[in-house]
């Protein structure tokens, strides 16, 4: 099982993980006054009280741990439940080469590898990628060795704005992976998920047609 | 001139210069700039079309975690030169681009009416929604069909009646009229959106009090930083624009959005830099896009071929505050040899956005009339409408009576018929057949203005031998960096490798915006000239070298190849760009220069772009599912820079024309005044299956009265002309004529 | 999205537990309905519970049927060995949907549980019954061109937007659901539901109860099938209609047939009478212009979906075609 690579350390293991944690937490900030959060609370805790809004408070509180391989680099992260792979990535942990483009899973700009599978970022909540292992296209070189799908994309000139572009190659390397590169109606099928508005899509599948061909390891 | 016919750098597939940015994640698109501090920002839109803000509660908003500024009409920080004017290179409308946040009135559902800001996107995201809205409604007009009566010449048509938006009467009015062998067909097509990936974003920041900088989506730098200036009344200098990568606009960068100025706004409020990113459904209220049209064509032809009239009419939509208009009727009046020919073009306000240019602009709308139009003509008149076409091509425009600069459509006719196998299309729909599959074949023609316009570029050549350039354009995609360094490249002889050519920032010498496929004749241009005095001043430096077998040499006599100086007659004596310097002393040598079109050729000569489109089409008689199963598009766009980033166009223009022609078109709630197609999944952009083999293929004959690289533009024909051909191939294949987009199979079906 | 806890259990009962008492929880397993869902605004939990730590995602051999797992990914699924053997028009169904990146997210037991794509169920500034109850349907009077014809109310004109659920309707699947009051089994034709006066209850699981498998059970049609989906584009959108063909042949004639659509009704929609129509009869374009006739006795539609009432027939006799070409 992925999860194992990253063992969990901060949840409580046991039936229903941090449930009653949480719960507890949030329970005690709506019954209780401010004064008795702030002697339990984190500065940052302090200072949003000082604001009196109760709210702000719990905020503080609401917050996962999280471990997520990022190409390679183990990360331990607090964040929001409700922060998306796809925000994590670009807003927290800086790595902008994951797209943006409609963040409802309709045009696969954000595609990342989740444990060599490629998934949506923007449909993928942070906190339930815990312990997996994340590969952007930042992470897909080797170093200065561009991966083929790299090189075979500007080659064959598979981009135009190129804004789209991440997506598209880590999806083609999976595309390929997957077995599902045999035929160019194949490829076209499989790589539908990811939407090139400037319309390179008969270069993309030139790329991914000599990837293919040429045996090259993805 | 005679650079042209050496074809060493010029027209090869160079791989892009941005390429390796592009593939590897490193390029840095707006919102991707990090800056310290920063805060984000989320707009809130009306839930109306029209009326007013009777209440704004935002008390929830403020009081959630981590709101920074929940900021509207009632609080705002007033622009102070608030009249926010359309980029200067742009045309003035009538009327005025919205203004933010200042005052309760609702224009349009989904306006703009509060900026909430946050220190975290969730939390501003989640704030946006908390802010609760009452309004006085009134009763508004979105529906096209139900309003068309109410149709107007544009105003800037009725202040100058020499406007090329004026009614056009070339001939005798209405001449199909009278004619035996006519048609008359009414076209609709729906409103388009450009939807480019990256959703359009701003990062403002005020480094003080009158010093702006923007990361801005833009197709225009110093527009942007004209408008931003003006908007706050600073000096222009302290407003830096940066664009460096732009992912995809096809138009909607060509305007100053709501949005741009929701976060300067913003930053100056909080005093941070604030990130605001549109979210997908935005950007089909916020950023414009092709408007609504409908068309009506009248044709008359006589047996033998020849058109004798055509009448084209046309009704755009616009917004209730600002008036856009476009040259849908441009190449009617221009493309074929007709001697009667009438247009007239009206723009119908409704309470919807401000359209904007979208790709091929107006000449794709109306192309998708015509040379549907003239399929259905060629029909009637039982000719194959290649022959028709070649019939009623016409030497000089008719329109100005001027002969062409250059025009090589025959040609491209030609290259495409035989590469598409037009043989083996039949006269009779419905005859050829794959299987079950109804295999169908049709064309179609685009025309755009070949224009240009004035650019400076600075040039730096180091000792090391290379070359830097700068200038304030774009690439929105086309290759911009790309085909500049190798226009560089061949006239200086240097290895393109040795050149780099930075973009997409208001603090390189000033181009135009984006637009209008003018970028390459444009900035190619002043590259060219740059270089040319680059060759001379290197000239007079060995010129002036007493001890040397340069002296006295003339930049005629010398040749300059792969980075160095030789003279022509004796090549073996040749010295480095570098040396050159060095031997002066030169740590660089820097030019900067600009270049501008001889207005008086435009009196002499008409000036276009063309292409001509082929689609094979198969449809499933049954369940009307319809594939282009073949594209063939060619383009006499003068001479080519780099025949892959200019295929590549090709091939993308064709795939936007799929769209248009079979899956694009936003659809509206007329009750709500709201789409309801506004994000990906409803509103639908063609995919990887709906694109087949796609061959682009130029004349690739230069246009050296446009300018000295002998270019025209190729962004927009790529497109103009492709859903008719689509169109034209889908009747073929079954007799059905659809004359409003999408061609969707349920109209397939109902016909 | 509204701030929420999230919680991640690694044992069904816990999980259940917990939905179980709070109306306020969501199951999450794939994410990729309920995420977007929860951005737009339209669904709020103030919980989640993800249940990917839960044993639920085999797929195996069991008593005759195959045993899906309700975690089980549709891409997985999609290209079992086992699925692919037994069960074909699954497997084509399920690659007909959506992209293969959220194949490799969603789940079985998600897709079941996916809402309609209604424009204005999405939309909040548009009344919606299911959204909303008591606001009113827009989409009667409004845009219907995606809309069903089977099965709608005046309340709710929505469709279901899954393949998978078509093809399982066809192949008399089973759901296997685990609750706080104990276990229970679904027929598949009975998880859905008609959205009559009730289109905000959107399916017919009780609060806390949590799909545990879909048993598919082993039938004769391994080779003749077909899925065919009819749509705007090529890929990656949903069905204007989509027609899951399933025969049975013993040379030319039709032993029995499995039918069913899917884009036309709130449930996947089963056509039993059309089935019964085609068993005994020959294999041919009339035989199955009939079947289309019976089939669409009963549809109804509305001012965008009329194409619909054609569209559909055309795509169930083609869906044959194709299924006894089938090799």
């Amino acid at each position: 099982m992925p999860q194992d690579k990253f063992p969990d350390q901060h949840l409580p293991e046991g039936e229903g993980g941090q449930a009653q944690h949480s719960d507890a937490r949030r329970t005690f900030l709506k019954q209780s006054s401010l004064l008795t959060a702030l002697a339990l609370a984190p500065p940052a805790a302090l200072k949003a009280a000082e604001l009196k809004f109760e709210e702000k408070v719990a905020a503080v509180f609401e917050q996962v741990k999280v471990t997520l391989g990022i190409n390679g680099k183990k990360q331990k992260l607090s964040i929001e439940p409700r922060t998306t792979l796809l925000d994590l990535l670009r807003e927290q942990l800086h790595l902008t080469g994951t797209k943006k483009g409609c963040d409802y899973g309709q045009c696969g700009a954000c595609t990342v590898h989740v444990d060599g599978q490629r998934v949506l970022s923007c449909l993928t909540l942070a906190a339930m990628a815990d312990g997996k292992e994340i590969t952007t296209i930042e992470g897909l070189a080797n170093g200065d060795k561009l991966h083929p799908m790299q090189e075979a994309f500007i080659k064959h000139d598979g981009f135009q704005c190129g804004y789209c572009t991440p997506g598209q190659i880590m999806s083609a390397v999976a595309c390929i992976k997957e077995g599902h590169a045999d035929s160019d109606d194949e490829i076209r099928e499989y790589m539908s998920g990811n939407i090139c508005r400037c319309g390179a899509y008969p270069n993309i599948v030139n790329a991914i047609k000599e990837v293919k061909n040429g045996g090259h390891k993805v | 001139m005679k650079d042209y016919f050496f074809q060493d750098t010029v027209g090869k597939p160079m791989d892009r210069v941005d390429g390796r940015q592009k593939v590897t994640g490193a390029a840095k698109y707006s919102a991707e700039y990090e800056l310290p501090n920063m805060a984000h920002a989320v707009l809130v839109g009306s839930t109306i079309a029209r009326g007013s803000i009777k209440s704004i509660d935002t008390k929830r908003a403020e009081n959630a975690p981590g709101v920074l500024a929940v900021l509207h009409y009632q609080n705002s920080i007033k622009v102070p030169g608030y009249v926010q004017e359309a980029h200067p290179t742009e045309p003035k409308p009538a009327g005025k681009p919205l203004q933010v946040f200042i005052d309760n009135q609702i224009h349009f559902n989904d306006q703009p009416i509060a900026v909430v800001v946050a220190d975290t996107l969730e939390r501003a995201m989640y704030a946006a929604k908390l802010v609760k809205v009452q309004y006085n409604v009134e009763k508004h007009a979105t529906d096209f069909h139900q309003n068309v009566s109410k149709a107007v010449l544009p105003t800037v048509a009725k202040r100058n009646p020499k406007h090329g938006l004026n009614d056009y009467v070339r001939g005798k009015e209405d001449a199909y009229k009278t004619e035996p062998l006519k048609i008359e067909s009414e076209y609709v097509i729906p409103t388009e959106f450009h939807n480019p990936m990256e959703l359009q974003s701003i990062i403002a920041h005020w480094e003080a009090d009158n010093k702006l900088t923007v990361y801005d989506k833009t197709q225009a730098v110093i527009g942007t930083q004209n408008a931003f200036a003006k908007d706050w009344g600073i000096p222009v200098q302290n407003v830096k624009v940066i664009a460096t990568y732009v992912g995809g606009a096809f138009g909607n960068g060509l305007h100053t959005w709501p949005h741009e100025t929701a976060a300067i706004i913003a930053a100056k409020k909080v005093n941070r830099p604030v990130k605001l990113m549109l979210t997908r459904e935005q950007m089909f209220t916020m950023v414009g896009y092709r408007p609504h049209a409908w068309q009506k064509v009248g044709m008359s032809a006589t047996k033998d071929g020849k058109i004798t009239a055509i009448t084209h009419e046309a009704i755009g939509q616009t917004s209730s505050y600002e008036e856009f208009t476009e040259s849908t009727l441009q190449q009617t009046r221009m493309m074929y040899t007709s001697p009667n020919v009438t247009t007239r073009y009206r723009i119908l306000p409704l309470n919807v956005s401000t359209p904007i240019w979208m790709r091929g602009p107006g000449e794709a709308t109306g192309a998708f009339a015509l040379e549907c139009a003239l399929d259905e003509m060629a029909y009637v008149i039982g000719m194959d409408p290649l022959e028709f076409r070649l019939i009623n091509h016409t030497d000089k425009d008719p329109e100005k009576n001027l002969p062409w600069s250059t025009k090589y459509l025959k040609e491209a006719m030609q290259m495409g018929a035989e590469k598409i196998g037009w043989r083996k299309r039949q006269l009779q729909p419905g005859m050829v057949k794959n299987g079950e599959w109804l295999v169908g074949y049709g064309m179609g023609v685009g025309t755009f203005g070949a224009n240009r316009g004035r650019a400076k570029v600075k040039a730096t050549l180091h000792k090391d031998g290379t070359l830097v350039m700068q200038s304030a354009t774009t690439d929105i995609g086309p290759g911009t960096g790309t085909a500049m360094v190798q226009i560089a490249a061949q006239n200086l002889g240097l290895p393109p490798e040795k050149i780099v050519f930075e973009l997409g920032s208001s603090l390189y010498p000033p181009s135009p915006s984006q637009g209008g496929s003018a970028t390459v004749a444009t900035v190619g241009s002043a590259v060219h000239a740059v270089c040319q005095v680059l060759k001379k001043r290197l000239t007079s430096m060995v010129a002036g070298n007493s001890d040397t077998s340069f002296k006295g040499a003339t930049v005629e006599n010398l040749t300059f190849k792969d980075g160095y100086v030789s003279l022509t007659a004796s090549p073996s004596a040749r010295l480095s760009f570098g040396d050159i310097l060095k031997q002066q002393n030169l740590p660089e040598l820097e030019v900067t220069e600009e270049s501008s079109p001889d207005a008086s050729l435009r009196q002499k000569y008409s000036m276009y772009s063309y292409s001509v489109h082929f689609a094979e089409v198969q449809v499933h008689p049954l369940t009307g599912q319809i594939r282009v199963t073949n594209m063939v598009s060619c383009a006499d766009a003068g001479t080519i820079i780099n025949a892959k980033t200019a295929g590549n166009q090709m091939i993308g223009g064709a795939v936007g024309g799929i769209g248009m022609a079979l899956t694009e078109g936003a659809i509206m709630d007329h009750r709500f005044g709201r789409y309801v197609t506004k994000d990906l999944a409803e509103y639908h952009v063609p995919v990887h299956a709906d694109a087949p083999n796609i061959s682009s293929l130029f004349v690739n004959k230069p246009d050296l009265i446009n300018n000295p690289n002998g270019t025209k533009g190729i962004g927009e024909i790529a497109i103009i002309g492709v859903a008719p051909a689509i169109a034209n191939a889908i009747f073929n294949a079954t007799g059905k004529r659809i004359r409003e987009l999408p061609i969707t199979p349920d109209k397939l079906m109902m016909v | 999205m509204i701030p929420f806890q999230y919680v991640k259990p690694s044992k069904p009962k816990a999980a259940i537990d917990t939905v179980a008492k709070d109306q306020t929880a969501m199951f999450i397993a794939g994410g990729t309905n309920l995420v977007d869902l929860m951005k737009r605004d339209v669904l709020n939990p103030e919980k989640l519970v993800d249940i990917n730590k839960l044993p639920l995602r085999k797929i195996e051999r069991e008593n005759g049927t195959v045993r899906i797992g309700a975690l089980a990914l549709n891409g997985a699924v999609a290209e079992d060995k086992l699925v692919l053997e037994k069960h074909p028009l699954l497997s084509q169904a399920l690659n007909a949907g959506a992209s293969a990146q959220l194949r490799n997210m969603a789940t079985v037991g998600g897709n079941m549980m996916q809402r309609v794509r209604c424009p204005y169920y999405y939309d909040t500034a548009m009344p919606c019954n299911k959204r909303e109850p008591g606001t009113g349907c827009s989409a009667i009077e409004g845009y219907n061109r995606m809309h069903a014809i089977f099965g709608h109310s005046d309340k709710c004109i929505a469709v279901n937007p899954s393949d998978m659920n078509v093809a399982l309707v066809a192949l008399d699947a089973v759901v296997l659901v685990s609750g706080p009051k104990g276990d229970r089994k679904i027929p598949f034709g009975e998880f859905h539901r008609l959205p009559g006066d009730t289109p905000h209850i959107h399916t017919n699981l009780q609060q806390g109860e949590l799909i545990m498998a879909v048993d598919v059970p082993e039938n004769p049609y391994t080779k003749n099938v077909h899925y065919l989906k009819v749509r705007d584009r090529n890929s990656y959108a949903f069905a204007l209609v989509s027609v899951a063909a399933a025969l049975d042949l013993d040379g030319s004639n039709i032993k029995s047939a499995r039918l069913a659509m899917g884009g036309v009704a709130h449930k996947p929609w089963r056509l039993q009478e059309a089935e019964q129509f085609l068993a005994g009869k020959p294999a041919n374009e009339a035989t199955f212009r009939q079947a289309a006739e019976v089939a669409m006795r009963g549809a109804k539609a509305f001012e965008h979906n009329q194409f619909k009432l054609k569209l559909g027939p055309n795509t169930i006799v083609q869906a044959l075609k194709n299924a006894a070409g089938a090799v």
